[in-house]
Formats: C-alpha cells, structure tokens, sequence
C-alpha cells in the first residue's frame, strides 16, 4: 500500500514537468508551421503575410537567426528599413559573422542615408568573403555617396572584375572619376553603362555631359544634356501615370497615356500588359487591339499580332492603317495572299499613304510581279515626296 | 519502428528480391550494396553541356559551357524509407533525440510527422532535413551530395532544356501550379515519368527542391563562365564560403516557373523544410574500383 502511494506522489511531482514538456512540443509544432506558412508567402510575393508568420515563429522562439534574416528581408521588401535594420542586428548578435545577414545590414543602411554605418558592415562582407561581388559594389557606391572617391575606385574595380557587364557599377565608377577630375576614364565608363545598361537609361547621359563639359567640348556636352533631360522628362511621365493607374485602375486615360508612352519608349513587353488592361476596360475600342498587334510585331509575334489586328478591322472596318498593319502581320506569319488582300484593302481605303504602296510593292516582288512592284514603289516615291514637300 | 520499408518504386517484385538482398548482404556484403547502387544511379557520360541562360533570372547569366568528368546521379530522391535506414543507426547511437532526426510537420498531415511517415509515405522524398542532414547521408552511404553544375546537367541534358521533359508547360511535374493530381504534398518519387530528363533521372523538377553541394554566389555562373578562361570551366564546385546552400529544381510549393532546370534558389543549410530533399552522386572513376 505504501509503494502505491509513493508512485501517486511522484507521479503528481512529475505531472506538471510532463505537461511543460508536451507544451514544448507543440509550441514548436506552432513554430514549425508559421515559418513554414512564411516561407509560402515569401514563395509567393507576399511580404505581409510573411511578416506576420515569421514575427509569430519568433514570438515562439526567438533565437532563429535565420527566420530573423528572412524577417528582415520580407521588411526590406515592403521598405519597412528601420525595422530590417532591427531584425538584422538580432540576426548578428547570434552569429556576428555571416556574411548574408551583414550584407543586407549594409544594404539597409545605405537605403537609410546611413553608409557611414553601411561601410564596416560592407567592408566585413568582402573581408570574409573576398569574392562577393554585391559587397564590393554596395561598399563602393557607399563610399561615392560618402565622397570618399578614390577609395570607392578600387571597390567598384573589383566589383566590376566580378561582374563584368553591371552597368550600374560602371556609372558609379564614372562618376567617382568624374569627381576625380580623370575625365577621359570616367567618359569610358559612363559609355560602358550606356552599352550594359537598360534603354533609356538618363544618368549616364549626364555623366557623359558633364565630363564634356570639364574637357571643354561644349558641343557633345551640350548634346548629352539634352538626352537626359528629355529621358528624365520620359521618366517623370512615365512616374505620373504609373502612380495614376495605381490609384486610379479604371482611368482609361491614364492607361492609354501610358500604353503611348511605352511604345514611343520601345518597352513593348509592358506596352502589351498596359493595351491588354486597355481593352479590358474598353473592349469595342480598334486603336488599342491595334496597339497590342503593333506591340506583337515588334517582339515578333506574329500570329498574335494577327489576330489582335483581325479584331481591330473587325471594330473599325473603314480604317485603312489597321488593314495594313493586319496585312504586316499575315506577311511575317508568311501568309502571302491574306496580307496581299489587306494591303490592297488599305490602299482601297487610303491611297495617299506612300507607306501602304511600300508594303504591297515588297509582297508583289515576292510574288515576283515586277511590274505591279514597281508601279507601287513608284507611287511610294511618288507620295513620299509631296508629303515632305508640304512638310516644309 | 524496427521494420525495413522497401521502397515500392524501385523493388515491385520485391519480397523476392529483399530476402535475395539480405541473403547477399550476408555472403557479399560489398558486391550487394554496389549491385543496389548501380540500379539506383544513372551514369552521366563525360562532357561538356551549357550551363545558365542569358535570359531568365540574372544569376542563371551568361550562359556558357561548363565540363564536368563523367559521374552518376541518383535517379531518384532520396525517399522517407532510405533515409529511415540511415535515422536507424542514429537512434541506436546517441542519447536522447537522434542525430539527424528529420523535423516533424504536424500541421501537414499529407507529410506528417517523422517516424511515423516512414511508414505511411515510404516513397515520399525524405523533407525536413538539412543540407547538414542530407551530407551526412551522402557520407553514410559512401556517396556525396551533387554539385550545383552536376545537377544541372542531370536535368537538361545536352538540349538546354527548360524543363527536363523540354521547353513546354506540360503537368510533368508534382508543383502548385499544374493539375499534377498531387495537389497540397509530396508525391512518391517517379510518379511522372514523362517528366524525366534527357539522361533518364526523374523529379529534377518540383516534387523537392534538392540541397547541392555547393555554396550560393549570385555571381557564381559568371565564375565558371569561358569570360575569364580560354577552356570551358571543369568540373566547378561553387564559391569557397557563403551563408547559403544551393537549392535546385522546385518544389510542390513553386510555380512550375520556379522549376525549370536554370532556376537556382538558396536556403540556410540548418533549415528543416517541407519542401526540400536531396538526391545522391559519385564520380564515375571510384564506382568502376
């Protein structure tokens, strides 16, 4: 009897630690699953939620350095800075050295105006880890943007060696020369920025102006100024009406605006997202099906450039330029007599435009009609210059 | 949990086999486990293949040829009972949690908890183990885990595939995307057949990602690329340090873009996932000794 009563006391003793014990467990069952769901979110662009996963995980166990990296990481991306910079520090107080972590530290910094923080944590980067390119280039854009230009030389030079085609890294690496008063080199680099960079890319152009400048050749200066501000002007612009359909989503003009604006920019990747949102608004309207085709051709689409032209003419059968770009688009599918047929359509409808003579001399060439092919290269000669004529 | 969990892929006729196994394991014990092993791994002749893409993400960039000696690759991942085995020998060792142990996944009953898993899923690819875990495998098993060019050339062959199977969109694969029939889990490994790669090896596309070997650079390719010597790269390995592992292939949790054979992502090499398995390699002139 006495031996029974021994087993219930410990038993007693021993039932609370076993409940702690089971609360373990499923506390880090709980864990598990909210950086699981975080990770998901992270997968799928949803900073929000991974905020708020990883910020419950912490809450659970706090000493992940990890899921405090990531935690920082999904901040960055939502621009919370200043609370990235908290979540990295966390980070690295337990494990002061990883790279990763320092780098994005670094990074943060610099998007606060901090690069005076920003540099030891850089240069601990590229002191660990000697070939990390992004390290190089974040220290030496943060040197720039600290003056100190002869340091951030040799950062961006081996950020370059390392990434050999940034061109960002070669603009700042110019205008570091630029500062140095070494012309010629930061004119060779800003060129290299223009060659590696995105189209329409303005700060270069202004580098470039400036260095003229410094040289004495007013003329190039003068030149390379006007490009940027026209592209800054573009870039302004294009800023407006990207905000206004933002807050504005059903402002088809805004959508329309834009959709101009990226064809004269040559973006028809976007140019074709921004017509499609135009025709969902406004579906009946021929110009932006004739759009999206025009966009189509150019990426070398043409069967879809076809068939957005066939539902343009379809809208606005009276229209000769949209029979001739439909007619462009059969003759790049190799549908010779289709684009014969629309070409003849649009010269039917508007035989004043030497273009239309142009296109449907080239496909009788290819017909091998010489004869018809040279009377519309006639008239497209013909019309091309009174239309210059009447332009003076 | 004592028991051998065949897997039901590889061994179909299989009570025959596993008691002819054990037999050989008693009388050879090398010859039977090499036998195994050649079953399970594919060779990949020596060679060069072009590594990255010149227009997909701007750590697949630049496109380049790449050699690497010949080398097998599993043709499979590594599934929940292969790796019970290992886990096993674990447990008998060491005091309290085993080494190793996979982490568990209660709110996902379609996984589950570890070892209980093992034997609900037996040809489920083994999730929730780290790049630490599935090196000590590799090691195990007198194997290592693929570099991140071996992978990638198990995956897209000498045609620079998109994906294994070829450039199309096509239900191939166990993603999030695609009515693959396995939606919201894991499938058993070389459930899509018609997704295998050039070379035969399956799954190299969602299911898992795979842990390599190798250490993420965002810069990596450029290293191995023909801009900074005459030859194609041999045999690459991947930066010297780093903080991330190299994750190839994407996973049941990705869009079928996220796994195309160039696609390359990184994850701390302590985390325990869902998503993430591995699958083994050796190279070819220690398996022919």
């Amino acid at each position: 009897m006495r031996n029974w009563l021994k087993i219930v006391i410990i038993l007693w003793v021993c039932l609370p630690f076993a409940g702690i014990a089971d609360e373990k467990v499923g506390d880090h069952s709980k864990y598990v699953q909210h950086v699981e769901q975080g990770y998901a979110a992270i997968f799928q662009g949803d900073n929000q939620t991974a905020i708020s996963e990883f910020e419950t995980a912490l809450a659970i166990e706090p000493d992940h350095y990890e899921i405090l990296h990531y935690l920082g990481m999904a901040y960055a991306q939502e621009q919370f800075w200043n609370r990235a910079a908290e979540s990295y520090q966390r980070s690295l107080v337990l494990v002061p050295d990883n790279i990763e972590v320092l780098y994005s530290l670094g990074v943060v910094y610099f998007k606060l105006d901090k690069w005076t923080d920003a540099v030891p944590a850089l240069e601990r980067v590229v002191e660990l880890s000697p070939q990390h390119a992004r390290g190089h280039e974040m220290l030496g854009k943060s040197l720039v943007k600290l003056r100190q230009y002869a340091e951030a030389v040799p950062a961006l030079t081996k950020a370059l060696t390392l990434k050999p085609q940034a061109a960002g890294i070669y603009q700042e690496l110019g205008t570091a020369y630029l500062n140095l008063k070494e012309y010629t080199q930061a004119i060779e680099n800003f060129k290299k920025a223009l060659a590696f960079g995105p189209g329409r890319y303005a700060e270069p152009h202004y580098g470039l102006g400036m260095a003229y400048l410094r040289l004495g050749d007013r003329e190039k200066s003068r030149a390379e100024m006007q490009i940027y501000q026209q592209l800054q002007k573009e870039f302004a612009e294009y800023e407006r009406l990207t905000r206004l359909t933002r807050a504005e989503p059903d402002n088809l003009e805004a959508w329309t605006g834009l959709a101009t604006l990226l064809m004269n920019q040559k973006n028809y990747p976007q140019a074709i997202q921004v017509f499609q949102k135009c025709i969902e608004l406004a579906p009946n309207n021929a110009n932006f099906h004739h759009g999206l085709s025009r966009a189509f051709m150019a990426l070398n689409y043409p069967k879809h450039a076809a068939e957005a032209a066939e539902r343009a003419v379809q809208l606005m059968p009276d229209a000769s330029i949209l029979y001739n770009t439909l007619g462009s688009a059969y003759a790049m599918q190799g549908k010779r007599r289709n684009a014969l047929v629309a070409f003849q359509k649009a010269i039917e409808l508007d035989s004043e435009q030497p273009y239309y003579h142009l296109n449907i001399s080239k496909l009788y060439q290819s017909f091998g009609n010489q004869k018809l092919a040279q009377e519309h290269y006639r008239a497209y000669e013909h019309l091309l210059s009174e239309q210059k004529a009447k332009q003076k | 949990m004592n028991t051998f969990y065949p897997n039901r892929k590889r061994n179909r006729n299989s009570y025959f086999s596993v008691i002819a196994r054990y037999l050989m394991l008693l009388l050879f014990p090398g010859i039977a486990v090499f036998a195994q092993d050649a079953e399970d791994m594919i060779l990949i002749s020596a060679g060069t293949f072009t590594m990255g893409s010149d227009n997909r993400a701007a750590d697949e960039r630049p496109m380049h040829k790449v050699y690497l000696g010949a080398y097998y690759i599993s043709k499979y991942e590594v599934t929940n009972a292969e790796y019970y085995e290992f886990w096993k020998q674990q447990a008998a060792s060491e005091q309290g949690i085993p080494k190793h142990t996979p982490e568990n996944f209660t709110h996902l009953p379609q996984i589950g908890d570890w070892p209980e898993r093992v034997k609900q899923f037996p040809d489920h690819p083994v999730v929730g183990v780290s790049w630490h875990d599935a090196n000590a495998y590799a090691i195990w098993k007198g194997l290592r885990l693929p570099t991140e060019a071996e992978w990638e050339k198990a995956a897209r062959g000498y045609t620079d595939r998109v994906w294994p199977w070829g450039n199309a969109i096509e239900p191939y694969a166990n993603t999030a995307d695609s009515d693959d029939g396995y939606k919201n889990g894991l499938a058993p490994v070389g459930s899509f057949p018609k997704g295998k790669s050039y070379y035969g090896v399956m799954d190299m596309a969602g299911n898992v990602w795979e842990w390599t070997a190798d250490w993420y650079s965002d810069v990596y390719y450029w290293h191995s690329s023909q801009a900074f010597t005459k030859r194609p790269k041999r045999d690459p390995t991947g930066p010297a340090v780093g903080s991330w592992r190299v994750i190839r292939g994407g996973s049941w949790i990705d869009k079928i873009s996220r796994c195309s054979t160039t696609f390359r992502f990184y994850l701390y090499p302590n985390l325990k996932t869902s998503f993430v398995g591995f699958r083994l390699a050796k190279t070819a002139e220690k398996t022919s000794k």
